[in-house]
Parts: C-alpha cells; sequence; structure tokens
C-alpha cells in the first residue's frame, strides 16, 4: 500500500479480496473508498500466504489501472491483424457475436465452434455450460500441460487424484519436475518449516532451482526421462522389498504382474538414460520408500515431456501404492470431490451436450482419456463412487493442437470460430507458428482479455475482462478439492470491463440460454453454489466476510470404508481403466520424445537436450511483461547455458544466441550457469514485447523470443493416452546470433 | 539510467583541479610574503588562485543535483565537505583581499601586518583546500581506489605542483611587482615535484596493486584497463615526463609549455582519480552480476506506456 | 529506547525479488531505483556438485554510519533506535553520503535531485507495522524487531546463531545481520 495513502481516513472499507497472478490466490486486504482500490497488502490471516505477497501480487494496482489495459469492447475494423479498432457498446458487441455464431452452428454444426482456455483464472465452469447448451464439445485448454493427464491417470488407478499433501506429519516429500522455489511461493515457505522440522525433501529436476539448492537430494536427471527413472525406482522398490506388503496385499490389483514387468527397468538400466548413477537412484528410491510416510508433489514437468508422459505418470502413481502412501496420515490424500457444496460439475450442464455432440470432439478418437471416451468412464465411475465427478471443463477436452490443425486443414471438420478466454495461445501453447497460422486462418474469433496480446490482436472482437480485485473468486483446484476459500470483489468492475462470467453468460442469455442461467451476478452463483454448506450466510460476501474458508473435517483411510473408485474397488496396479481404452494397463517404456539413443542422426544435427519453459520470477507464463516494475527486473529474455558448454561455443554471457530445433529457431540471451548439465539447454516461457507494435507484421515480435516455436505437437510426439505434448526433453542446438539480427524466422 | 551506481562526474574533477590548484597559488603567495618578501608572486596569480577556488565552488555546486539549496552544505561541522565549503569560502575572500594589497588605489594596502596576517592565513587555509579533496576521497571506505591516507599527499603535491606551475605562467602574463628572483626558481621546483608526484603514483599503485582483491582491479583499470592510455600518455608522458623536461630547459618559452602542460596532467589526473574510483566499489557478494543485468535505460518497454 | 535490526536468513531466501517489488512500489520510487535488491551467488561449483545462495541486500542502518559523517547539510541522519535516514527538504544531492556507504545503499532520484535511501519504513514502524519488504516475504526470510527486546525473533538471531556482518572490517557496524547455510 502506498506510502502517501492514509488508511486510516474515513470512509475506507477493508475488502477480503485474493491476488490472481498464479493459482495461489494469495489471500489480499483491499482498501476501498468510493469504488476505487487505495491500497492492497497481503491477509495476515490467509492461512497460505500469511500476509506475504510476491513480486506480482504486489503490483495488483498498477495491473488494475495500466494504461495499455482494454477498457471497452473492441472491434476490428481494418484487416485482421492490422490494429485498426473501433470501440462499440456490450450490447453490439454481443449481438453480433452471437448472430456470427448462430450462423456457424447453422451452417456447420455446433462444432465448428470452440473455445480456447489457458491455466485456471477464472470462472470456466461457466464457458462449460455455455458450450454444452450451444453444442459443441470442443473446448479445450492447454491444461493438457499443466496437472489434467496427471488427474485423470491417477484417478483411473486410484479413483481420485492424491493432489491433497497432509504435509503436516510427513517426512519425506519429493518434488518431482517442480520448483516451488520459484512458482508457488505461499507453498516453499510451508515446505520449508517442516524441512527444519526433519521433513526430507527430494528434488527431482535437471536444474539446479531455487528449491534445489535447499533440497536433502536432488536428482539431476536428463530431460525427460522421468519414466525411466520412476520405473527404476519401482524396480528397486519391489525386488529391493521395499514396499508396503499389507497395503498391497490388501488394496492392490495387478502387484504380480507389475512385478513381472518391471524387472527389467534395474536402477543399471535406468542409468545411461536418466544421466543418473545406479547409486542415486537406489538411494533415492530408499529414501522415499523407508521414510514414511511420505508424499509425492505433483510437479509440471512430467505433464510435458510429450510421448512417455502418460506413461512415467502411471509409473510414478504407483510408487504411492506400493508404499502405502495413500489417504493415511502424513500421505496424499484421496479427498474425493466436495460433499458439501456444489461443485464445478455440477454447474458445467454436462447432461446438455447431446451423446452424438460429445462424438464428435476433436482429438477423442487419438487422444481417449482426457476426452469423452476416457473421461466420460472415469466420471460415470466417480459418480458412483463419490456422487459426484472431476470438473469436465479441464479433464475432458479437445486436443489443442488437433483444433488448430481443424482450421488450417479442414480435418476432421471445420472449426470456423474461436473464443479465447483467459489464454494467450501464440506464446504459450505448442508449435507457435502453426498457432499463429491458425489465429490467421480461423473465420471468427473473440477474445476475452485484459491486454492486447498477439492473439487478441488477430482477433475479430476483443472485450475488456474484469480482473481479481473486481470480481470474486472461488480457490479450490480446478473445482476439484473438498475445500474451498473464499474472496470477494473489492470493487465492481472499473470502466466497461466484465466478468468471464457475465461474457459467457450475457452471450448465453442473448442466445436463447436465459432459463439455464438464472444467476445474474457471480455472487449469486457462488452463494448457490455455497449455501449447501450450511453456515446460513444470506449472501455470498456474508459468506466471505464471516468464515472465508471451507475445510471438511478430515477422514483418513476412506478405502477401509468405501474402497477406490475404479472398476474392481481397489488401487488397479495394472490398469483395466486404461486396457479397456486401449492403453497398456503396465506403464511401458518410451525413450524421451527426442533423443540421442532412439535417433542419432537427429541427436547428430542437434546436440543438445532443450527444457523449455518453468516458472521464473516475476512473471506468470506470457503475462505482466507490460508492468515495467516487474520488467526492470528482468527485462529480456534468457537462455540458461552451462559456461564450459558456452566456451565451446564461443558463446558469452549476454549474447543473443539463436535455439533451434526441428521446428524453427528462436533468440535469448545467453545466461551462464553452473545450474545446468554441460548438455542441457534451458529456455525461458512466455516471452513477447507488448511495447511493439501490436499490428501484423510484427504482433510484439511474438515469435522472436517464443520458446514455443521449438516444442513439437505432432501427433507422434503427444503422449497416446492424454495427448499432451512436447516441451520438455526435446533437442536443440545454440549458436550465436551475428550481429543484433532481428526475427525468429 | 544507471545500472552501476551513481557517481560524481566530470564537473567534480574539474572543480577538484581549480580549488587545489587555487589554494596552493595562494599558499605561495603567502609563503612568498611571509619568508622572501612583498611582491615577490604576481598579484594575477593571488587573483587566480582565489578566482580558480571561486570557479571550483561554482562547479561544485552545479554538481549538485539541487543546486539553488547549496547553502545547506554549511550546515554539519562533523562533515569533510562542510569543513571544505567553509575553508574554501574563507581562503576565496582572503585570496581577494590578499591581492588588493599590491594596489597601492585600496587605501589598507600599506597596512603591512595586516597582509602578513592574511598572508599566513593563505598559507593554512591554502594547504588545507589543496590537501582536501585527498582527505576526503581518502576516507571514502568502500572505494578501493581512493581509500586510504594516499590521496591526500597525492592531492598535496598535485596542487603544489599545479599551482607552482601557474604562479610561473601568471608571472610572464603580468610580472610580480618586485625582482622575477623567486619566480625564475619555479620551474625547478616544478620538475622537483614533478619528479616527487611521478614517485608517488607508482607507489601508491604499487602498495594498492598488491592489496585487497577490490583494490588490484581497481588498479588495473589504469595500468591494463579502460583508463591505461589516460594514464600513461595522457597524465605520465604528457603531464609529467615532457614538462619536467621542458622545466629543466633554459628557455621561458619551454618552461612556459611545461608548465601549461602541466596543469593539462593535473586535469587529466583529477579525471582519471574521479571516473576511476567511480567505477568501482567493494561488491557485494552478486552484485556485480546484479547490476549488469539491470536494463541499461535506452531499452523500449521504459517509453511504454506513460500516461 | 528501540534498537531496531533486521536479519536476513539466507537459508530461506528464494531470490524472488518480491521485497524489491513491494519497496519500490509501497515507497513510490522512480523505476530505476532500487533500495534492496537481491542478489545470487551461485550456483557454485561444479555440475551437479552446487551451492548457490541468495543475498538480500538493504541499507544497512549502519551503527556508526559513513553517510551521516559524510553529510554536509545534515540531510543523513541516524536516530536514536538506529534508524538512519534522509530529512529530503535538507538534501542537496552532493553524493557524499553515496560516495560514503560501503554497501551501495543510497540511490540518486533523479526527478528531484536529492538522495533516498531505505528508512526502515520508519513511520510504518512508528506505528506499529513491519516494514513493506518484510510483510511481503512468504519465505519469513527478513525478519525485523528491536534489539533491546531479549524476546524477539530478531535478538535470538543475532545471538543465537552465526550470524554474520557484510563488510564487517570496514567497522561501520551494520545493524543488517546474515544468517547463511
Ligand atoms: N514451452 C512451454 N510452454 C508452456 C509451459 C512450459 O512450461 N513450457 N507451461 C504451460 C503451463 S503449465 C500453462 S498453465 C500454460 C499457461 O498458458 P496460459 O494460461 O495461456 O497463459 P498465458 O499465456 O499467460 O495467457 C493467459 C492470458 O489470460 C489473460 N488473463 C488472465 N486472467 C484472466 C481472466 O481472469 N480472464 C480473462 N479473460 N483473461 C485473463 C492474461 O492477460 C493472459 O494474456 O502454458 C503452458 N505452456
Ligand atoms: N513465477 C511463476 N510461477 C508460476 C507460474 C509462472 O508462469 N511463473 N505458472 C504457474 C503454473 S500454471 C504452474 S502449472 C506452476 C508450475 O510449477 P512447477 O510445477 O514448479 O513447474 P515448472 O516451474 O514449470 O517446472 C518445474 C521444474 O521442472 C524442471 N524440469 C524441466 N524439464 C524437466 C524434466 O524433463 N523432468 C523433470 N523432472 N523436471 C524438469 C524445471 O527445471 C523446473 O524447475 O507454476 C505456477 N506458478
Ligand atoms: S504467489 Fe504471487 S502471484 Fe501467486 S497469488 Fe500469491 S501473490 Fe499472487
Ligand atoms: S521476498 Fe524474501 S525470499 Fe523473496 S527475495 Fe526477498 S528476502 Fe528473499
Ligand atoms: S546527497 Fe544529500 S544526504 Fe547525501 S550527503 Fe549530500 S546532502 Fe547529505
Ligand atoms: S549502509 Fe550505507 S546508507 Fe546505510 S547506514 Fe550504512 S553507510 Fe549509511
Ligand atoms: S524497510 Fe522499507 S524502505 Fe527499507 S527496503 Fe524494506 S520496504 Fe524498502
Ligand atoms: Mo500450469
Amino acid at each position: 500500500m502506498s506510502k502517501s495513502i492514509d488508511l486510516e481516513q474515513e470512509g475506507i472499507e477493508v475488502k477480503k479480496s485474493c491476488c490472481y497472478f498464479c493459482h495461489q490466490n494469495c489471500g489480499v486486504l483491499a482498501y476501498v473508498k468510493d469504488g476505487r482500490v487505495l491500497a492492497i497488502e497481503g491477509d495476515p490471516t490467509f492461512p497460505t500466504n500469511e500476509g506475504g505477497l510476491c513480486c506480482r501480487g504486489n503490483i495488483a494496482l498498477q495491473h488494475l489501472d495500466h494504461p495499455a489495459r482494454i477498457n471497452y469492447p473492441l472491434k476490428r475494423v481494418g484487416k485482421r491483424g492490422e490494429g485498426k479498432w473501433e470501440q462499440i457498446s456490450w450490447d453490439q458487441a454481443l449481438g453480433e457475436i452471437a448472430a456470427r455464431l448462430t450462423a456457424i452452428r447453422d451452417q456447420h454444426g455446433a462444432e465448428a465452434v470452440a473455445t480456447a482456455g489457458g491455466t485456471s483464472r477464472t470462472d470456466d465452469w461457466a464457458r462449460r455450460r455455455f458450450m454444452n447448451i450451444f453444442g459443441s464439445p470442443n473446448c479445450f485448454h492447454n491444461s493438457h500441460l499443466c496437472w489434467i493427464p496427471t488427474f485423470m491417470v491417477e484417478t483411473a488407478i486410484y479413483g481420485w487424484c492424491p493432489f491433497d499433501l497432509d504435509l503436516g506429519t510427513s517426512r519425506c516429500l519429493v518434488l518431482w519436475g517442480q520448483n516451488p522455489g520459484a512458482s508457488s511461493m505461499p507453498e516453499m515457505h510451508h515446505i520449508r518449516e517442516l524441512q527444519a522440522k526433519g521433513l526430507k525433501i527430494i528434488v527431482i529436476d535437471p536444474r539446479f532451482t531455487e528449491t534445489a539448492a535447499k533440497a536433502d537430494l536432488w536428482l539431476p536427471l536428463r530431460p525427460g526421462s522421468d519414466l525411466a527413472l520412476a520405473l527404476a525406482w519401482v524396480n528397486v522398490i519391489i525386488h529391493e522389498g521395499l514396499f508396503d506388503p499389507d497395503f498391497v496385499n490388501e488394496y492392490c490389483e495387478g502387484f504380480g504382474e507389475l512385478a513381472d514387468h518391471v524387472e527389467q527397468f534395474t536402477p543399471e538400466w535406468a542409468a545411461p538414460l536418466t544421466w543418473l548413477t545406479p547409486e542415486q537412484i537406489r538411494e533415492s528410491a530408499y529414501l522415499y520408500a523407508t521414510t514414511k510416510p511420505g508424499n509425492i508433489q505433483w510437479g509440471v514437468a512430467i505433464d510435458q515431456v510429450g510421448k512417455s508422459a502418460g506413461a512415467a505418470m502411471h509409473a510414478r502413481a504407483i510408487l504411492r501404492a506400493l508404499t502405502g502412501n495413500l489417504d493415511c496420515p502424513g500421505a496424499d490424500l484421496l479427498t474425493g470431490p466436495s460433499q458439501d457444496s456444489v461443485t464445478d460439475e455440477e454447474m458445467e450442464a454436462n447432461d446438455m451436450l447431446p451423446a452424438a455432440q460429445k462424438a464428435k470432439q476433436i482429438g477423442a478418437d487419438k487422444f481417449k482419456l482426457v476426452t469423452w471416451p476416457g473421461y466420460g468412464k472415469i466420471a460415470e465411475l466417480s459418480k458412483k463412487h463419490w456422487g459426484k465427478a472431476p470438473t469436465a471443463e479441464w479433464m475432458c477436452e479437445a486436443h489443442p493442437p488437433s483444433v488448430f490443425n481443424a482450421i488450417l486443414t479442414g480435418q476432421p471438420y471445420p472449426v470456423k470460430a474461436l473464443l479465447v478466454a483467459a489464454t494467450n495461445p501464440v506464446n504459450s501453447y505448442g508449435q507457435s507458428k502453426t498457432i499463429l497460422e491458425a489465429l490467421r486462418a480461423v473465420d471468427f474469433m473473440v477474445t476475452c482479455e485484459y491486454w492486447m496480446t498477439p492473439t487478441a490482436a488477430l482477433s475479430d472482437y476483443v472485450l475488456p475482462i474484469a480482473g481479481a480485485l473486481e470480481r470474486p473468486t472461488i480457490t479450490n483446484s480446478y473445482g476439484c478439492a473438498d475445500y474451498l476459500l473464499a474472496s470477494q470483489r473489492a470493487i465492481q468492475p472499473m470502466y466497461e470491463r466484465r466478468n468471464d462470467y457475465n461474457f459467457w453468460r450475457d452471450l448465453g442469455v442473448r442466445m436463447g440460454q436465459e432459463e439455464h442461467w438464472p444467476w445474474q451476478t457471480v455472487e449469486e452463483a457462488y452463494h448457490y453454489r455455497l449455501e449447501p454448506l450450511g453456515y446460513g450466510a444470506e449472501s455470498y460476501d456474508e459468506f466471505v466476510e464471516l468464515y472465508r474458508f471451507h475445510f471438511p473435517e478430515r477422514e483418513y483411510y476412506k478405502y477401509k470404508r468405501i474402497g477406490f473408485g475404479t472398476p474392481s474397488g481397489k488401487i488397479e496396479l495394472y490398469s483395466t481403466t486404461l486396457k479397456e481404452l486401449g492403453y497398456p494397463p503396465l506403464p511401458e517404456y518410451v525413450g524421451p520424445t527426442e533423443n540421442e539413443l532412439d535417433d542419432p542422426d537427429l541427436a547428430a544435427k542437434f546436440p543438445f537436450v532443450l527444457t523449455t519453459g518453468n516458472g521464473f520470477m516475476p512473471f506468470h507464463h506470457s503475462e505482466h511483461f507490460q508492468i515495467k516494475e516487474l520488467r526492470f527486473l528482468r527485462h529480456e529474455p534468457r537462455v540458461e547455458i552451462n559456461p564450459a558448454t558456452a566456451a565451446e561455443l564461443c558463446i558469452e554471457e549476454g549474447d543473443w544466441v539463436w535455439i533451434e530445433t526441428a521446428r524453427g529457431r528462436i533468440k535469448q540471451k545467453a545466461a551462464l550457469t553452473n545450474g545446468v548439465h554441460p548438455h542441457v539447454i534451458v529456455t525461458e516461457r512466455g516471452w513477447w514485447f507488448p511495447e511493439r507494435s501490436m499490428a501484423e507484421p510484427e504482433l510484439g515480435g511474438c515469435l522472436e523470443s517464443n520458446t514455443n516455436v521449438l516444442t513439437s505437437v505432432a501427433d507422434e510426439h503427444c503422449d497416446p493416452l492424454s495427448g499432451t505434448w512436447a516441451n520438455r526433453g526435446l533437442l536443440c542446438r545454440v549458436y550465436k546470433v551475428d550481429g543484433d539480427a532481428k526475427g525468429g524466422k | 539510467m544507471k545500472n552501476k551506481h551513481e557517481g560524481w562526474g566530470w564537473m567534480l574533477a574539474v572543480d577538484f583541479f581549480f580549488a587545489g590548484m587555487g589554494g596552493a597559488m595562494l599558499v605561495i603567495a603567502g609563503a612568498a610574503d611571509l619568508f622572501v618578501g612583498e611582491g615577490r608572486t604576481s598579484a594575477l596569480a593571488s587573483f587566480l588562485g582565489a578566482a580558480f577556488m571561486g570557479l571550483g565552488s561554482g562547479l561544485l555546486i552545479f554538481e549538485l543535483g539541487r543546486p539553488f539549496q547549496s547553502w545547506r552544505v554549511f550546515m554539519n561541522p562533523k562533515a569533510i565537505l562542510t569543513a571544505g565549503a567553509w575553508t574554501m569560502s574563507l581562503a576565496i575572500g582572503a585570496g581577494f583581499v590578499y591581492t588588493t594589497f599590491s594596489f597601492a588605489l585600496f587605501p589598507w594596502s600599506g597596512w603591512v601586518l595586516v597582509r602578513k596576517l592574511t598572508a599566513a592565513f593563505l598559507i593554512v587555509a591554502g594547504l588545507v583546500v589543496a590537501a582536501y579533496p585527498g582527505i576526503l576521497l581518502g576516507r571514502l571506505k568502500g572505494r578501493p581506489l581512493w581509500s586510504g591516507s594516499g590521496m591526500t599527499s597525492l592531492f598535496l603535491t598535485s596542487s603544489l605542483v599545479t599551482a607552482f606551475a601557474a604562479h610561473y605562467l601568471c608571472g610572464l602574463l603580468y610580472p610580480p611587482a618586485a625582482i622575477g628572483d623567486v619566480l625564475a626558481k619555479f620551474p625547478a621546483v616544478t620538475a622537483v615535484l614533478l619528479a616527487v608526484q611521478l614517485v608517488l603514483w607508482v607507489s601508491y599503485l604499487w602498495v594498492k596493486h598488491s592489496s585487497t582483491a577490490a583494490e588490484t582491479i581497481a588498479v588495473k583499470r589504469w595500468i591494463s584497463g579502460e583508463y591505461a592510455a589516460a594514464f600513461k600518455y595522457g597524465f605520465i608522458l604528457a603531464g609529467t615526463l615532457l614538462p619536467l623536461a621542458l622545466a629543466l630547459a633554459d628557455a621561458p618559452l619551454f618552461q612556459a609549455a611545461g608548465a601549461a602542460l602541466t596543469l593539462g596532467g593535473g586535469l587529466v589526473m583529477r579525471l582519471l582519480v574521479i571516473y576511476g574510483g567511480n567505477a568501482d566499489r567493494t561488491w557485494l557478494p552478486g552484485e556485480v552480476q546484479y547490476r549488469s543485468r539491470l536494463p541499461h535505460g535506452d531499452e523500449a518497454f521504459l517509453k511504454a506506456w506513460n500516461k | 529506547m528501540a534498537r531496531y535490526a533486521i536479519v536476513f536468513d539466507t537459508r530461506r531466501c528464494i531470490g524472488c525479488h518480491s521485497c524489491t517489488v513491494a519497496c519500490r512500489v509501497n515507497n513510490e520510487l522512480p523505476l530505476d531505483m532500487i533500495y534492496n535488491p537481491v542478489t545470487t551467488v551461485g550456483p557454485a561449483g561444479v555440475y551437479p556438485n552446487l551451492s548457490m545462495v541468495h543475498v538480500p541486500l538493504i541499507c544497512m542502518h549502519c551503527d556508526n554510519p559513513p553517510c551521516v559523517d559524510a553529510c554536509p547539510t545534515g540531510a543523513s541522519q541516524r536516530r536514536d533506535d538506529g534508524i538512519v535516514f534522509v530529512e529530503d527538504r535538507k538534501c542537496v544531492g552532493c553524493l557524499a553520503c553515496v560516495m560514503a556507504c560501503p554497501y551501495g545503499a543510497r540511490v540518486k532520484n533523479h526527478a528531484t535531485g536529492a538522495v533516498q535511501k531505505c528508512d526502515f519504513c520508519k513511520d510504518r514502524v512508528d506505528a506499529g507495522k513491519l516494514p513493506y519488504c518484510v510483510l511481503t516475504c512468504h519465505q519469513k526470510a527478513r525478519v525485523f524487531g528491536d534489539l533491546d527486546e531479549p524476546a524477539s525473533e530478531v535478538c535470538k538471531l543475532v545471538n543465537g546463531q552465526r550470524a554474520v556482518r557484510l563488510l564487517a572490517e570496514l567497522g561501520t557496524e551494520p545493524y543488517a545481520f546474515y544468517i547463511y547455510g
């Protein structure tokens, strides 16, 4: 809060809001007067952040009224991407969009309309509700890269995803491809507190991260080799007798098949694949298996390794089961969906989408787990077991690269309209050049945004969206947690901004969906959702002011009472669900998406292993490059190179270098660090340059340093289960930029 | 936008040059008067001595972030800058007063005792002013090039050597009232002082170079780094050795040229000392990399979105 | 009378720069002014045998502050509770203090011509609140408090652990302490 603002002055109200510049949703106190936020500060009573706010949290007011924010509905008047806009009313915008969507549905079918989303940032159940009623199955996010495949693989095996960690009494925590030291700071604090009391931390990460620097054990593996490591851990735990025999006998199916299957995957086998020593692998497997209770926390890395992702998730999931580290005190908990409130899924109106439309979902024929075939099956099991299903808007999605392909090729059928909300696909989805082509080619595009992103710049309409201080927020892990944290809006949206909820609802109402949208405001919808909790709050705001959280009583060992939500009612190490979907019931070894062993020719041309992206401060994906207070701290993209490698390549600190894969090349500035293996290159993600022209052809330099130019979405590089594509563990080469060439063509 | 660190600029260096030279010019004028006799040095020299200090102070004021508040520098008796400001002001006044004694039109020009007292004061105040930049810099503990007592003797020597040269030149332009016996010796004195200065500098850099790591780095800038050319050719060759040789030549024209070069050398030294010293602080862990990665100030994003 | 001090627990610091941003935004500093950078030392060693530490910097609120001694105007002052600050009105921007401070803690405000520095958020501290940078640190790596208060966390940390000062050899007696691994 600003030094020059007197917070004791009369008429100030303190609102319990939150930050939504990442999923942590740190509690924020907003000092409001006359409908304006005068100051914010971290809420000291909020359980996660305890008054803390990271870089981004601190710039909430700069973000709220930044000169580059979009504050009015804009309609394209020039050619697409020309940067010419007309300010129009919401009424006109919604009217014209509704008419256009109706026409497309009439001509090409509802499935010709798709929506793109990013990571959970807003009320996405409303989007799904709109689309279900509208009749299209083609909703998608890039959540394929982010937890969702893990969620679905684990749910297939245990009947729910054990993402809620009971860390308080844990003794060993595995951070597998996760770096809370840069990506979830409030969590990092709690982990470190526990570590001081004896919690052992194992970090599995090719980079020497903020977190690895503080770990008890760091496993610096080859990027993309997680599957080999996980299989070797399974091997050690089974063949060296470290598993929990009682738990396995009583609650797991398929142990015998698994034991046979992994016999070949010894640490000696894995060593050359992972670049670790057999001793490192054994030691770490022992540490996890014998320091109980223990946890394996989800990290995003495995979701992004491409073709081995699903098997790696499966193998990792087996570890918890073998050691019995599930649903007991100190372990990873199978909480199931919220029994007490109305879940996201229950708000989505999934029943309204006809089976015939579900069948048309793009990519469902190739990647069955995170699409209607797999989701449908798992949701059914889940409903039977828990009475409720996981959120469909995330767990059941069209395959994004296939949708972009459909736009470009008309295969399997034409996609004519794309509604983009809370994402910037050009910078965050895979293979950016193709995406850019698709966005240029699509007939009709609407983007709901804060900023004129490269994606928004190519749209026909850009709609101004309200941010975290201007709307209420329920925090509950993609609608799948049994607890929730509630925050209220500090002020009504500024200028003509609206909530995402209101975009979907208002559009729906205009398209004849009125009867299905009984809640005019987000607060009304939230109140409806929280009423069953029984606090008796008169309104959502009252709930926030009086209670703010709901944490149901914890029940350990639920499986003893109700079993597991799988077909057999047990943990399926040998997964019948995966088998029925046509996938291997046990995790089979596949090499990293691109690697030197399977493809020496490629490796001769692209000798380094590339991993693209990982959270770094102060940015969030492709966001916040406009905020000077943040940009000042990190104003240019950096690629991490080992100094020995750099010396060989005649690259010095601060040189612009090209990083090139089979898909293309980008440039970033060399940051020499001992923290990466001499054969590994690490690029930063998200980069574009909002200070440049946002019209074609410049488009904010959105390809120049954008690491997703390098990634691969080819079907054969995607995980066959989920379709997640390959960002980590690719092959690349690196060389100095001559002079100061511009453009990453 | 500076990503390194704020530092003093050329105006301060020029101030140090003029003020030090001016102070030492008054010392010489006062000493000649006290120990040899009236009118031995040029009145122009004592006038310019005071004027140079005034000029230096003026530059110092412009160097300030808030020039119009400059009177405030007299406020902290414990600060060296305050002491310097007071001494300099008094020395300037005394210098001008002293100059008036050379001109009969001032009624007090015959008050010998007052003149002698003024001369005595000039010696003291002038010496302080001549040495003061060195004292100021020497106290800056976090500045490896400067810290320590060495700077004081370097500045004192340089002030004196430039002052002798300036006196000599002034004498040529506006000869002193009395015979030129004193003035004629100045080139020789200059030569000796130049030699002393050379020895002092070489020893200074030698000692610093073998001290802490930070000091070594600072000295390297002079020996082999970005300041090496200015140091070697500007200061040592053109500002010290050449004038030394010229001063020993027995012709006023050469000696005058030598004196002018001596002044140039003094100026170069001040600039080198200020810029060289600005360049380094005793960097804290990780600080150099941190600052090197900050924006330079010309980045496009800095100029965008100004309301 | 209090004696304020800050302890940086580098074992907790993750180099997230949140403190830098909190200070800048809340103290309304121009972009190029940073009171409290956080540097990174390392990763040092040869992959994979490495170590890394982040070092939050700040005005050390020296007990023997050369900046105060150097200030000709009296703008730089040290309060009895140890807080060293600049009284903006009196500062002429001579940079004597900038040159005198061995810690690079002072920055010139190019808009006003004056020199500014961390003042431990003295107005907040006087009102019983924590400095912005301390409150904002998720990791609680910055511990602020009163050394005259034997029960305070700073007191315990400074006395009980391997708390060290930066450039202690200069005799400036910093009241910012560092705890390393
Ligand atoms: N190569 C590579 N690619 C990656 C990753 C990687 O590690 N490497 N990480 C992946 C991961 S984990 C994720 S989650 C994705 C993230 O991908 P995205 O979620 O697409 O992230 P952004 O690119 O930041 O785009 C988010 C956009 O939404 C806007 N926005 C923010 N909040 C709201 C809101 O409430 N409403 C609306 N309408 N708009 C909003 C922002 O202004 C921003 O432009 O990227 C993935 N892409
Ligand atoms: N600062 C910041 N914080 C964020 C975000 C952000 O953009 N910026 N995004 C948010 C979002 S949406 C998400 S999903 C989370 C993600 O947060 P995390 O789960 O921590 O994910 P990342 O930081 O992307 O990657 C974790 C680590 O994976 C390592 N890694 C790279 N390749 C491999 C590999 O092949 N195998 C293994 N085992 N590790 C590998 C990277 O070095 C990195 O340190 O962060 C959230 N928080
Ligand atoms: S960690 Fe930072 S960005 Fe994420 S919610 Fe908290 S303050 Fe906001
Ligand atoms: S906010 Fe805390 S953890 Fe982050 S850099 Fe500052 S001191 Fe370190
Ligand atoms: S810049 Fe200001 S605070 Fe610093 S010494 Fe000069 S007058 Fe004092
Ligand atoms: S750190 Fe620098 S500014 Fe702060 S008190 Fe010490 S000398 Fe003065
Ligand atoms: S104590 Fe206050 S002024 Fe000093 S660095 Fe922290 S926030 Fe900035
Ligand atoms: Mo994510």
